[in-house]
């Protein structure tokens, strides 16, 4: 392995992956195919109600909010129908801590006092593209990611770290609106005031500095990709999903395709994290077969975004029921290390989740980085990953207790 | 609720903890870069640079010099009903502290400037020459007076011009204001220079007794470079971001322009306070060891009965009229002090914000006790402004340096009425950091906070709104069309465009 890793990228995204533990994924309700980015500039508002149908846009968003894990860090409760759904964290266990300084997830449900009933769609949709934080930015279109131009402010006030915004900058347009709409019509209020996040007095800034890359990412193919012949749309559907999804986050090269360690997987200790007393190391994605996902099918790789199956200890078939011992779901399940957001990803269509696994197998060149095993408890994360406590596959349907029809 | 994520919650805090404390190498190598570029910024942040910075005198050095009033401009007029005075602002060297000298801008040449004292019903004529190197104004803060004389920023008087503002004290109007630049843009940079002074409106019947000694207190804090130089630093510089996010706040705290000066009183005595917050962006929260405070008056005026309280806050821009009562004995000292408050965001609250702050010593003389004086139980009548009259609600929505979003624009009016008309302000701070929000021309009521209603009923210009808090206020557009501004009196704020354009037609 001869791939070098840029440090930072790995320190930055160990904390989106943090996120991305518990999820960020995509769009259940649309395919891939199906996204449109709305037309830049002036005319077409895509917060005016008329413009869609609402509830069709209500819909798209929650199933992002759903397969991104927003909740995962805003509330810490990943079932829709769950108590405290979205409102922010509740107690100081759940602060982040980013260089010494404590970061609180946020209430994203609208309420004008403590949530973000007073923003516009259109901050909440500057904070997911551009990182900017709501309060602090101009209620503006922004044109231009070069501070002073384009609206973009001078001095740039971005949201605090682990926030993955960096990765979910890479949905188009209209799924972030349609995430905006979610959390501003489709979402009741809930009152939690969550304390302000610390943090250096340039916002992030500096922080951010290095660590952004390209919007868009590099076009297919990098060196890291299979070229050639015509890409498959199916593979470039996949690569867009791995982008936005954060996958890089831990499994290395953060959002750019083009990065040498691009999802190579664990390279240095740093690379790791500590779940208790168990380090779990990011694996290599990459196609290779001694250290990588060669000698695994797509199906199993399906699997493992689905059910959170461990390919290395399920075997390869077509799965059928979330609960063990039936539809082929191993009476043992062997799940993965719960940093992966296998919970958050299996919201995903069936498409989308192909379209993932079609990307790391044909999409991406094999790279040889041999990753220790993981460690795990005796039960292979089988008591952490029962239903009360990851929620229900399907997600509860629209409107639970926490939802209203716009 | 979190045990229904149990496991998942629990390894994204541990992750979130090993990113922190960092593991080996790479990430070790990220962070440490990262703390070499933030650290010494958050350090820097929260310190006010004391290696370059002259710092307050404290300790033995306090309390040595006799707290002074600036002086009263002097009236021309033979006229009895009007006043006419003479103000300069010009560039002058003094010495702000004991043992430098530093080169400001000053009216009259004073720091604060020379106080304009009226009264109720007195026609005002100010013959202003600016002899600045730049443009400036002079806004009457708080006054109601006519649009053309407001010294707003569509008003400016340019070097070397002069300009004659002319306005009348309407009847009811008696209370405590100020003066200061209002050029668009550079209102912070000139106050720091040492622009600003007191104006004192009486009132014929005025119901505190004329015995009472009256004390003007104009707060203000400054920050100095070791050559005496008032500390500017450019935006661009850590300490100029900070200063540009929290509003320039200075080590240096001023009563009058003086540090740590001593106010006698004797025991038994009542005073008269008249307490300004001159300051770009410090709030103070007043409090005087051992006394408790009767708050009689606000930004336009007395309420209609005393209020009893142990301590004030003051944001910037406010003032507040408040009777203290020598209930000590003979000999002994108080302090006035500001206790911490904390307006900041966390990004940028300086370290020190938990430090009680001395502002003046309270000396009570060797005298005999005087028998304590009455404070009358009824001030004079503050008329409600009727809400069922009320044509409209305006929702100010306030987020850092933006008002409902927008940067000020002096081509853009941002709100239209009618004159003569009854409207209810909605202002809403979005964020975390305190914004007292400044309407010209018009005193108002505030009605309720949060939606708990206003327990005194009182006349302000200026009325704190705190980090995520929302204030409603009802003013009426009475006499004087013409464009307004309203904005958020953190100098820097309002500089950087935190302000609108109010049209009354």
């Amino acid at each position: 392995m001869t791939r070098s890793c840029g440090g930072s990228c790995r320190y930055a995204g160990a904390l989106v992956s943090i996120l991305a533990v518990v999820g960020c994924s995509r769009p259940s309700a649309m395919t891939a195919s199906s996204r449109v980015d709305i037309p830049a500039g002036r005319g077409a508002d895509p917060t005016d109600v008329g413009a869609q149908d609402m509830r069709a846009r209500v819909l798209r968003g929650r199933a992002l909010v759903l397969d991104h894990a927003c909740s995962a860090c805003h509330s810490g409760v990943l079932d829709p129908a769950g108590q405290g759904f979205l409102a922010g964290m509740r107690t100081t266990e759940e602060e982040f801590t980013i260089d010494g300084f404590k970061t609180r997830p946020r209430n994203l449900t609208p309420d004008n006092e403590t949530g973000i009933g007073r923003f516009s769609e259109r901050q909440i949709f500057n904070a997911m593209r551009f990182g900017l934080r709501p309060g602090e930015t101009a209620d503006v279109e922004i044109t231009s990611t070069t501070p002073g131009q384009g609206n973009f402010p001078a001095r740039p006030k971005y949201l605090a770290p682990p926030m993955p915004w960096i990765a979910w900058r890479h949905m188009s347009d209209q799924d972030l609106w349609d995430i905006a709409a979610y959390l501003k019509h489709a979402v009741k209020p809930v009152k939690n005031k969550v304390a302000d996040s610390d943090g250096p007095p340039d916002f992030w800034a500096s922080y951010y500095a290095t660590r952004i890359g390209p919007r868009p990412a590099l076009q297919y193919p990098t060196a890291n990709e299979v070229g050639g012949t015509a890409p498959n749309e199916q593979v470039l559907r996949g690569r867009a999903l791995v982008i936005e999804h954060a996958c890089g986050d831990c499994h290395n090269g953060r959002d750019n395709p083009a990065a040498g360690d691009w999802l190579v997987g664990a390279l240095t200790p740093t690379d790791t994290f500590q779940l208790g007393p168990f380090t779990i190391r990011p694996r290599n994605l990459t196609p290779d077969d001694e250290t990588g996902l060669g000698r695994f099918s797509e199906r199993q790789i399906f699997n493992a975004l689905r059910f959170g199956l461990s390919p290395r200890e399920t075997p390869d078939a077509e799965v059928t029921a979330t609960v063990p011992g039936k539809g082929n779901h191993p009476a043992q399940p062997r799940y993965l290390a719960p940093s992966m957001p296998w919970v958050a990803w299996r919201h995903m269509t069936d498409q989308q989740l192909r379209d993932i696994a079609a990307y790391l197998k044909r999409g991406l060149k094999p790279v040889k980085n041999k990753v220790p095993e993981s460690d795990r408890p005796p039960d292979f994360w089988v008591s952490g990953f029962t239903v009360d406590k990851i929620g229900p596959y399907p997600a509860s349907p629209f409107p639970t207790a926490n939802e209203k029809v716009p | 609720m979190p045990s229904s994520l149990g496991l998942i919650r629990w390894s994204t805090r541990l992750i979130g903890r090993s990113e922190s404390t960092g593991a080996p190498l790479t990430a070790r190598v990220a962070a440490l870069a990262l703390l070499v570029a933030l650290g010494t910024a958050t350090a820097g942040a929260q310190s006010n640079r004391p290696s370059t910075t002259v710092s307050q005198p404290t300790g033995a050095a306090s309390g040595l010099a006799t707290l002074r009033s600036p002086p009263v401009l002097e009236n021309v007029s033979g006229d009895p009903r009007t006043v006419e005075v003479r103000l300069t602002a010009a560039p002058t060297r003094l010495s702000l502290l004991p043992g430098t000298t530093t080169d400001v801008y000053a009216y009259n040449g004073r720091v604060p400037g020379p106080t304009l004292e009226l009264r109720e019903g007195d026609h005002v004529i100010v013959h202003f020459r600016n002899e600045l190197p730049v443009p400036t104004t002079i806004h009457w803060h708080g006054l109601h007076i006519p649009a053309a004389s407001d010294g707003s920023p569509f008003h400016p008087v340019g070097p070397g011009e002069q300009h004659d503002y002319v306005f009348t004290i309407l009847r009811g109007s008696a209370g405590t204001y100020w003066y200061h630049p209002h050029p668009h843009h550079q209102t912070g940079y000139q106050v720091a220079k040492g622009l600003y002074g007191a104006i004192v409106i009486s009132a014929a019947d005025d119901p505190l007794s004329a015995s009472l000694p009256e004390k003007l207190l104009i707060l203000s804090d400054n920050r100095v470079l070791a050559d005496g130089s008032i500390d500017l630093p450019d935006e661009s510089s850590l300490q100029g971001g900070v200063d540009a996010e929290n509003g320039r706040e200075g080590d240096l705290l001023f009563v009058n322009g003086q540090s740590n000066a001593t106010l006698t009183i004797r025991s038994g005595e009542v005073q008269r306070w008249r307490v300004i917050n001159a300051s770009a962006a410090r709030v103070f929260r007043l409090a005087v060891t051992g006394h408790t405070f009767v708050h009689v008056g606000s930004d336009g005026g007395l309420f209609e009965r005393p209020v009893e309280v142990s301590e004030i806050v003051l944001a910037n821009g406010e003032r507040a009229e408040l009777l203290v009562r020598g209930t000590g004995p003979p000999g002994s000292r108080s302090m006035l002090q500001t206790l911490p408050y904390d307006r900041y965001i966390p990004q940028t609250r300086p370290r020190d914000w938990k430090q009680a702050r001395d502002l003046m010593v309270v000396q009570y003389t060797p005298d005999a006790p005087v028998p304590l004086a009455a404070v009358p139980n009824v001030l004079r009548r503050v008329p409600a402004l009727d809400t069922l009259a009320a044509s409209a609600t305006r929702v100010i929505a306030l987020s850092q340096g933006l008002i409902n979003g927008k940067m000020m624009d002096m081509s853009r009016v941002d709100v239209s009425a009618r004159l003569g008309a009854t409207e209810i302000w909605q202002v809403e701070n979005l964020v975390g950091m305190d914004h007292p929000f400044h309407l010209h021309g018009f005193q108002f009521q505030v009605i309720d906070r949060n939606g708990v209603p206003e327990p005194v009923r009182r006349w302000k210009d200026t009325v704190n709104v705190p980090k995520h808090e929302t204030v409603r206020f009802i003013v009426r557009y009475d006499d004087y069309p013409g464009k307004w501004m309203f904005h958020c009196h953190i100098l820097a704020h309002e500089d950087h465009g935190m302000m609108g354009v109010l049209e009354i037609r």
